[in-house]
């Protein structure tokens, strides 16, 4: 029984996008771009050539934010979505009708659609492969240069991520929606 | 001349030092697998879920590009479901990135070549016949009706080896190729990628500060990065001890570059420098901290090398930063505040690059720079340039034959140094198109290397490739060159081989292995072995030309007897391969390091003294390698030295200190563009572009152009553009964006594949190489990337 979260040191982040095929190989995601699990966000530049502004260019690494209020459960009619021991958001391919009213409601775009298993799939923090076998970080952790991602038991007051909660300002995408990410931008 | 040169050639044979050698019967994979689990499978799908199944975590070396990360491939049931980074290698530090994931989707490509073939229709048209490794290789020898055979061409040439030429990309068993080509058949004509990429960068560096040694970016507290694009363009461990620290958390970072590239982006000031003027901006730099007096002195008095000659050098031709301001377009202002800023900072570095060769002057911008580093006295030490302390393997003697009828190199026209191994490739390549060469070069023979994309001007590679009696392939995919072969030898890719174990790094050293993590698929076979079996069938034959021809051989026969003579004096072409790679690397390993550090180097894939000890996770993602104090950040070598004024140049016409001329300035005419070329961290050359994975991510490359210019020519994201230079045209797709400036345009080098083989990468975007002018710098002949206008049109 852990409370999964993710910190992300995301002025690291430039955009390589080793997380998003370190994801699509671990866990068996479908080739296309409207087929992931994890993505980075691009800011439209502000400024003509050379007067670019800087502050404008940001990278935000991203993905379901497993939210511990999440609007895409909520929404569910058949209970697909569910949060299973550990706090993470996941998907019950048995029970998912393919309604698309949780791709309406998440707020973050986390959601695709898996045809093989008729599925509105999302990412797993790899529960099922690389937790499953004992590891105890992500994919998208692992492989990242700069080293982004911090993978953690939020209600381990010793691990990592507990840690760099406490000592780093830290913020959350859109917290007005009350849908208390788990996942936190460190500042 | 030329007979001085054969000479002297063979004084230095008759044994080299040869650290690669072959791989041929057995893999390790023999042994850690059960019987029933030995053969590699394919997988059903191109992603594969990794499962909880108990797996095989094999050591790997990446190798989709150059830069050598290390990793752990998982195999389950034969297959290769997810390459992981290995946290042992302090080059790596425990990544891999997009492109290195995606290794997987190499070696389970469909268009692999699969099978040896034999060329039967055209070159260029695609036709080949499905044949057994024997037939190869005893076409090569022997030709078809389609084309000649090595004894035909060896005889006509009457046993001049150097008729023959070969080329090689980057790569562990890129050495052995040198050993079978140079050494073993004996042919001088070599030609590989640093000629088209580094070379005045290493040469500069090494010509200045007696290295190019590594920037401690971990440590250092300010950071000038010019035309390196290290988001972009992935080198460990630069990239990630970079963008950790940039952006106000201790290391300033300022970047030039044309373009508004993702390393801009993390920049606390990007200058969007005037492409191919670098020059002037870091001789400004240097004016003013010669004339303020900012620099170590200290260091200059100990290391200095002709410090004030350069120094009225510099002040006399009135290098300022407001003359370099109308050249660069850096304001004056920036470029006093940058020098400063630079000579005040505690470890500052101007990067050294790794990159092609973007103007003429590059040697001299290498050289320029190395000084200006050395004025700050940052050498060898911590958060500087480090000079530090490679871990050496033991090298190994082999015997080769002595070609008396072979002769020397000739491409030298217009350029100042002949480099020691391999020449450069534009100039080898037109005086042989131009029929300037001494004697006749008559066969390619190519590994790993797509020519037709990597050298400027396409038009005539191609022209070079037809003209050959006969072309020889040895690749993992159907590439653009390889539709130019006449045999074509498939190898297995990286993740299907045991490469030569090699030495990494400086600061942090580290011995690193590949091992194959599956058996080669297909009718593939490792490097090594196809260069033994290739030896094996090529030595009788071309012995029996040299007894024709070799007067010398004859009297050593006459002598010695025959076969004495054949076995003594190395006509047994395939003697260095004799061993297979993992005896090899366990021999050297042990020879050098001892039983423990192998058996370490097997398991971990990364061997260092004290490994186990030193080794220390710190997190979730970090680890130390070394203990601080025992780091290689400041060594006792004699290697260091500030050249400031290198004399010996100016006898090959040189310029022995770096020096602005007018000639340095390129203008683009109106109406036209300059056409400037790069990487991209998703894409390695053309080598990847047929990679699934990858093209999921970005599916071509596209023309970037001024979004105020595209606006005023009614050219939308998408649009269809017509791209024309004096040696070739294109069609690409625009992409219009304020990050590049008006007079300029930019495409993703690596695309626009000829091959019909390639089923993602065929016609898919457009090839810079088939617009790059042939334009080489004057002091190596290397291949000038930016120096090419074009002119585009809606279509």
């Amino acid at each position: 029984m852990a409370r999964y979260g993710m910190a992300l040191d995301y002025k690291n982040c430039i955009n390589c996008k080793a997380c998003e095929v370190a994801c699509k190989e671990e866990n068996g995601v479908l080739l296309g771009a409207d087929k992931h699990r994890i993505w980075v966000g691009v800011n439209e530049l502000e400024g003509e050539w050379p007067n670019i502004a800087l502050s404008s260019s940001v990278f935000m690494p991203s993905q379901c934010q497993h939210c511990d209020n999440a609007p895409c459960q909520e929404v569910c009619p058949t209970n697909a979505t569910y949060y299973d021991e550990n706090h993470v958001v996941r998907v019950d391919v048995d029970k998912c009708i393919l309604c698309s009213y949780c791709v309406e409601a998440c707020p973050y775009g986390a959601r695709y659609e898996d045809p093989r298993t008729v599925t509105m799939d999302k990412c797993t923090f790899c529960s099922d492969t690389r937790l499953a076998r004992g590891e105890t970080t992500t994919a998208c952790q692992n492989t990242c240069p700069t080293k982004v991602r911090t993978f953690g038991d939020l209600d381990d007051p010793n691990s990592e991520i507990s840690q760099l909660l406490r000592n780093r300002e830290h913020f959350s995408l859109k917290a007005n929606l009350g849908t208390k990410p788990k996942l936190f931008y460190l500042m | 001349m030329m007979q001085k040169e054969i000479s002297r050639r063979r004084f230095l044979q008759g044994s080299v030092a040869l650290t690669v050698i072959g791989s041929s019967a057995m893999c390790k994979t023999d042994f850690i697998y059960p019987k029933e689990k030995q053969k590699s499978r394919i997988p059903e799908s191109i992603t594969t879920k990794t499962t909880t199944q108990k797996a095989e975590e094999i050591p790997f070396l990446c190798g989709i590009c150059v830069n050598k990360c290390a990793g752990f491939a998982r195999v389950e049931d034969g297959v290769v479901t997810k390459l992981n980074p290995n946290p042992y290698f302090p080059k790596s530090r425990n990544m891999l990135c997009a492109r290195g994931n995606a290794g997987i989707q190499t070696t389970y490509d469909p268009d692999r070549l699969k099978y040896p073939l034999i060329r039967i229709g055209k070159r260029g048209d695609g036709k080949y016949k499905r044949v057994s490794w024997e037939e190869a290789y005893n076409a090569i020898l022997h030709g078809t009706d389609k084309f000649k055979g090595l004894i035909q061409i060896l005889e006509e040439e009457k046993d001049n080896r150097s008729t023959i030429a070969y080329c090689n990309g980057e790569g562990l068993s890129k050495e052995g190729f040198e050993v079978l080509m140079g050494e073993e058949i004996g042919t001088v004509n070599y030609v590989d990628e640093v000629s088209i990429c580094l070379e005045t960068t290493l040469g500069g560096y090494f010509a200045t500060i007696g290295t190019y040694g590594e920037a401690d970016l971990s440590n250092a507290d300010y950071l000038i990065i010019a035309g390196a694009n290290r988001a972009e363009a992935i080198i460990t461990p630069d990239t990630m001890d970079l963008f950790k620290r940039s952006k106000g958390r201790g290391l300033k970072t300022i970047v030039l570059d044309p373009r508004f590239t993702n390393t801009a982006a993390k920049a606390d000031r990007w200058y969007a420098v005037n492409p191919g003027t670098d020059l002037a901006f870091v001789l400004a730099l240097t004016y003013v901290a010669l004339s303020e007096e900012l620099y170590d002195k200290a260091f200059i008095e100990k290391y200095g090398v002709g410090f004030e000659e350069y120094k009225n050098h510099i002040i006399s031709h009135k290098y300022t930063p407001e003359w370099a301001e109308n050249i660069t377009s850096i304001p004056a202002k920036e470029i006093i505040k940058t020098s400063r800023e630079f000579m005040s900072a505690q470890s500052p570095i101007y990067y050294q690059g790794r990159r092609s060769v973007f103007s003429k002057n590059d040697f001299q911008l290498r050289r320029a720079m190395a000084i200006f580093q050395g004025l700050s006295g940052n050498l060898n030490k911590k958060g500087g340039i480090i000079y530090g302390e490679p871990l050496k393997l033991p090298e190994e003697e082999i015997n080769t034959p002595i070609y008396n009828q072979a002769q020397g190199r000739f491409d030298k026209h217009n350029i100042a140094i002949l480099s020691q191994r391999a020449g450069s490739w534009m100039v080898f390549r037109d005086m042989v198109v131009e029929k300037k060469s001494p004697y006749p070069v008559r066969a390619m023979f190519m590994r790993k290397h797509n020519p037709i994309a990597g050298v400027p001007n396409s038009a005539k590679t191609i022209q070079f490739l037809k003209q050959m009696d006969l072309n020889v392939m040895i690749d993992i995919l159907p590439s653009d060159s390889m539709m130019f072969a006449d045999v074509v030898l498939p190898e297995a890719s990286y993740l299907e081989r045991t490469s030569p174990v090699a030495s990494y790094g400086l600061l942090e050293p580290a011995i690193v292995q590949r091992k194959a993590a599956i058996k080669p698929l297909y009718e593939t076979k490792t490097p090594e072995q196809i260069y033994k079996e290739l030896a094996e069938v090529l030595s009788k034959p071309l012995f029996e030309i040299s007894k024709k021809y070799d007067n010398e051989l004859q009297e050593e026969i006459k002598n010695r007897g025959e076969k004495n003579v054949y076995k003594e004096d190395g006509y047994i072409l395939s003697d260095a391969w004799e061993k297979d790679v993992e005896e090899r690397n366990r021999e050297r390993v042990v020879k050098a390091f001892g039983e423990d550090a192998w058996k370490i180097l097997e398991e971990k894939g990364v061997y260092y003294p004290n490994i186990e000890k030193y080794h220390k996770q710190i997190n979730a993602n970090e680890y130390q390698y070394y203990p601080e104090n025992k780091k290689k950040y400041s060594v006792d070598t004699e290697d260091i030295k500030l050249v400031f004024n290198f004399k010996h140049l100016a006898t090959k016409g040189v310029d022995p200190m770096p020096t602005w001329k007018d000639e340095y300035i390129f203008s683009v005419p109106e109406g036209k563009f300059r056409l400037i070329t790069g990487r991209h961290a998703q894409f390695t050359q053309s080598a990847t572009t047929n990679n699934m994975m990858l093209r999921d991510l970005i599916d071509t490359n596209y023309l970037w152009i001024n979004r105020r210019v595209a606006d005023k020519k009614g050219i939308k994201f998408g649009d269809m553009l017509e791209v024309k230079s004096k040696v070739g045209k294109v069609t690409i797709k625009a992409y219009p964006t304020e990050k590049i400036a008006p007079s300029q345009v930019f495409m993703v080098h690596g695309f626009g594949g000829l091959s019909q083989d390639m089923t993602m990468a065929y016609g898919n975007g457009a090839n810079d190489a088939t617009l790059l002018e042939d334009i080489h710098e004057p002091v190596y002949g290397a291949a000038v990337m930016n120096e090419t206008n074009v002119e585009i049109r809606k279509v």
